[in-house]
C-alpha cells in the first residue's frame, strides 16, 4: 500500500510534556482566574471570563484554522506535498471545531448576563457562527471514504476556499453591523482595560489553552495516521482472506485503491 | 450557579471530555494496529515507502 | 484558456437547451420558493416588501446549488470526466466555461425572479442600474465559488447532502451583500447600496481566480 503510513511504536517524549504541561498552566489559570484575582469594577465576577473565552477564540479562530490553512497550502504546493500536511490539516480543523464551538458557548454564556439576550446578530459572534459551519463542512467532506491522495486534495481546496471565505464574512459583517445603526451597537470587544494579576493570569490563559491545543492536535495527528494504517491494513487482511479462499497465493504488488472499494466479508467457504 | 461558574464548567468539561475521547481512540487504534498481523511476510516489504510515525 | 471556455460553456448551454432541466425544474422551484416565502411571513405587504430583497437573493442562492449540482450531474456518466481530461483541453477553462454556463442560467433565471418578485411583492426598482451591476457581480461570484464546489463534491456518492452544506456558508456573504445593495436600489439610498459592491466584487474576483488555479488539481483528484 503506497498510502499506508510506517507507524512508530512509541510515542513522542515532547507530546506528553506539552500535555502536562498544557493541563497545569490551565488549571493555574482557573484557580488565578475564579479566587486569586480581583472582580472587575464594572462587570464584577463576569469579567473572569475574560481569562478563558477570549484565549479559546483565538486558539479556534487564528491557530487552529490559521494552521489548517496552512497546511492545506503546503499540501496543495507540488514542492512540499505530503500526506502529512493534510493530516495536520485535518487534525486541526477537528479541534479548531472544538474551540469554535466553545467560543460561542463561553461567549453566550458572557453574553446572556452582559447584554441580556443569548444571541445577537453582533459582527463576531456572526462571522464566528459561520465558520463553525464552514469548517464543519470540511469535516464531513473528510468522512467520505476515498483514496487519501483524493480526499486530501480536496479537502486541502476545500479548506483554503474557507479559510479565504473568512476575511470576507467579516468584512461584509462588520459592515452589516455598523450600517444598521438602529440595532444597540454593541461592545463586542468584552474584555476590559485589564492590568495587574488580571492580565497576568490573561497572558497565561493564552499560554494554557495554545499548550493545550498542541497536544491535541498532536494526539489527533496521530489518530490520523493510525486510522489510515488500519485502514489499509484492513484492505490488505480482508483481500489476503479473499485470495486465501480462492487458493491463490497473495500477490506481492500492492492492490490499487480507488475511491469505492467494497470490502464484502469473506463467505463461509468450507476449507 | 453563576454564568461564571457555568462558563468556565462547560469549557473546562468539554476539552476535558474531548481530551480523553482522544487518548481513549488513539489508544483504540494502536491495540488495532499491535494485533493485526501482516498478511504475508511478501506484503510487509513492499510497505518500505517514506512514513511517518 | 479563453477558447476552451467557449467551447465548454457553449456545450453546457447547449445541452441545456435540449434537456431544459434547469428551465422546468429550478426554476419552478425558485419561483414556488417565493410563494413559500410569503405564506411563512404572512400576507401583510409591508412586511413582504421589506423583505423581498433578502428573500430573492436566498432563492438566488439555492438555485446556485441546484444548478451547480445539475453543471456535474450532465458529466458523471461513465468516462465522461476522463474524456474531458484526456482531450487536453485546458482546466482552467473547462471551470470558466462551466461557471459562464450556470451563471448564463442563473441570468436568466433572476429575470423571471425578478418580474415574480416585483408582482408578489409589490416592490417596485428606484435604482435600476444598482440592482443590475449587484445582480451581476453577484452571480459571478456564484457561479464561480458554486463551480468550483461542485467540481470538489462531483463524484461523490453523497453529494447532494454535502454541496448544500459546503457551499452555502462561502455564499452567505455575496447573501448578505446583494440583499443589501438590492435594498438600496429598491429604496433609493444608492450610496448604501453601492457600498456593498465593494464586497461583491472582490468576492467575484477572488473566487474566479481561485477556480483558475485550483480547477486543474480538482479534476486530476476527480
Amino acid at each position: 500500500m503506497s498510502d499506508a503510513p510506517i507507524v512508530g511504536r512509541s510515542r513522542p517524549v515532547w507530546v506528553r510534556v506539552v500535555g502536562l504541561a498544557g493541563l497545569v498552566t490551565t488549571a493555574l489559570t482557573v484557580w488565578l482566574g475564579l479566587w486569586v484575582t480581583p472582580p472587575d469594577q464594572k462587570q464584577g465576577n463576569l469579567v473572569r471570563l475574560v481569562y478563558l473565552h477570549p484565549p479559546i477564540a483565538w486558539v479556534a479562530l487564528y491557530l487552529a484554522f490559521g494552521l489548517a490553512a496552512l497546511s492545506s497550502l503546503l499540501y496543495l504546493w507540488r514542492r512540499t506535498r505530503s500526506l502529512f500536511w493534510d493530516r495536520l490539516a485535518a487534525a486541526s480543523v477537528e479541534v479548531g471545531v472544538v474551540f469554535n464551538a466553545l467560543t460561542l458557548a463561553t461567549g453566550m454564556l458572557w453574553g446572556r448576563p452582559s447584554w441580556g439576550v443569548w444571541w445577537t446578530w453582533d459582527a463576531r459572534l456572526t462571522s464566528t457562527a459561520l465558520l463553525l459551519v464552514l469548517f464543519l463542512g470540511y469535516l464531513a467532506l473528510r468522512r467520505v471514504p476515498a483514496d487519501p491522495e483524493v480526499r486530501a486534495k480536496r479537502c486541502a481546496v476545500a479548506g483554503l476556499i474557507a479559510f479565504v471565505d473568512v476575511p470576507i464574512v467579516h468584512f461584509s459583517v462588520v459592515w452589516w453591523q455598523t450600517l444598521h445603526q438602529g440595532a444597540t451597537v454593541l461592545n463586542a470587544d468584552l474584555s476590559p482595560t485589564i492590568h495587574g494579576s488580571m492580565a497576568w493570569t490573561l497572558l497565561l490563559g493564552f499560554v494554557a489553552l495554545t499548550l493545550v491545543f498542541v497536544w491535541m492536535v498532536a494526539v489527533r495527528y496521530r489518530i490520523e495516521v493510525l486510522a489510515d494504517r488500519t485502514g489499509a491494513e484492513h484492505l490488505e487482511i480482508s483481500l489476503a482472506e479473499r485470495w486465501a479462499e480462492g487458493g491463490v497465493a497473495v500477490p506481492t504488488a500492492p492492490a490499487p485503491s480507488n475511491g469505492s472499494v467494497e470490502l464484502r466479508p469473506p463467505s463461509p467457504v468450507g476449507q | 450557579m453563576s454564568y461564571v461558574d457555568a462558563g468556565y464548567a462547560v469549557g473546562l468539561s468539554v476539552l476535558f471530555l474531548y481530551a480523553i475521547g482522544l487518548v481513549l481512540r488513539r489508544r483504540s487504534l494502536e491495540r488495532r494496529v499491535d494485533l493485526a498481523p501482516p498478511a504475508d511476510p511478501g506484503q510487509r516489504a513492499t510497505e518500505a515507502p517514506p512514513g511517518e510515525s | 484558456m479563453w477558447r476552451d471556455a467557449l467551447l465548454v460553456a457553449g456545450k453546457d448551454l447547449r445541452i441545456e437547451l435540449r434537456s431544459r432541466v434547469a428551465l422546468w425544474q429550478v426554476l419552478p422551484v425558485a419561483v414556488l420558493s417565493l410563494v413559500l416565502y410569503a405564506f411563512a411571513l404572512g400576507p401583510v405587504r409591508h412586511t413582504l416588501a421589506s423583505a423581498a430583497p433578502g428573500l430573492y437573493w436566498l432563492a438566488v442562492l439555492f438555485s446556485t446549488v441546484l444548478a451547480t449540482q445539475r453543471s456535474f450531474a450532465i458529466e458523471s456518466g461513465e468516462g465522461t470526466r476522463d474524456g474531458l481530461r484526456a482531450s487536453g483541453i485546458d482546466p482552467a477553462g473547462v471551470f470558466l466555461g462551466k461557471a459562464a454556463a450556470v451563471a448564463a442560467e442563473l441570468a436568466v433565471l433572476q429575470v423571471v425572479l425578478w418580474a415574480a418578485m416585483t408582482v408578489l411583492f409589490g416592490v417596485h426598482l428606484h435604482t435600476a442600474w444598482l440592482a443590475l451591476v449587484a445582480s451581476l457581480l453577484a452571480t459571478l461570484g456564484l457561479a464561480a465559488a458554486g463551480t468550483l464546489y461542485g467540481a470538489l463534491s462531483a463524484g461523490l456518492r453523497v453529494r447532494e447532502t454535502l454541496l448544500p452544506l459546503l457551499v452555502l456558508p462561502v455564499l452567505a456573504p455575496v447573501l448578505l451583500a446583494a440583499s443589501r445593495a438590492w435594498s438600496g436600489a429598491l429604496s433609493g439610498s444608492v450610496s448604501d447600496g453601492v457600498s456593498w459592491l465593494r464586497v461583491l466584487g472582490p468576492f467575484a474576483a477572488v473566487y474566479l481566480v481561485i477556480g483558475i488555479v485550483l480547477y486543474g488539481p480538482l479534476l486530476e483528484a476527480g
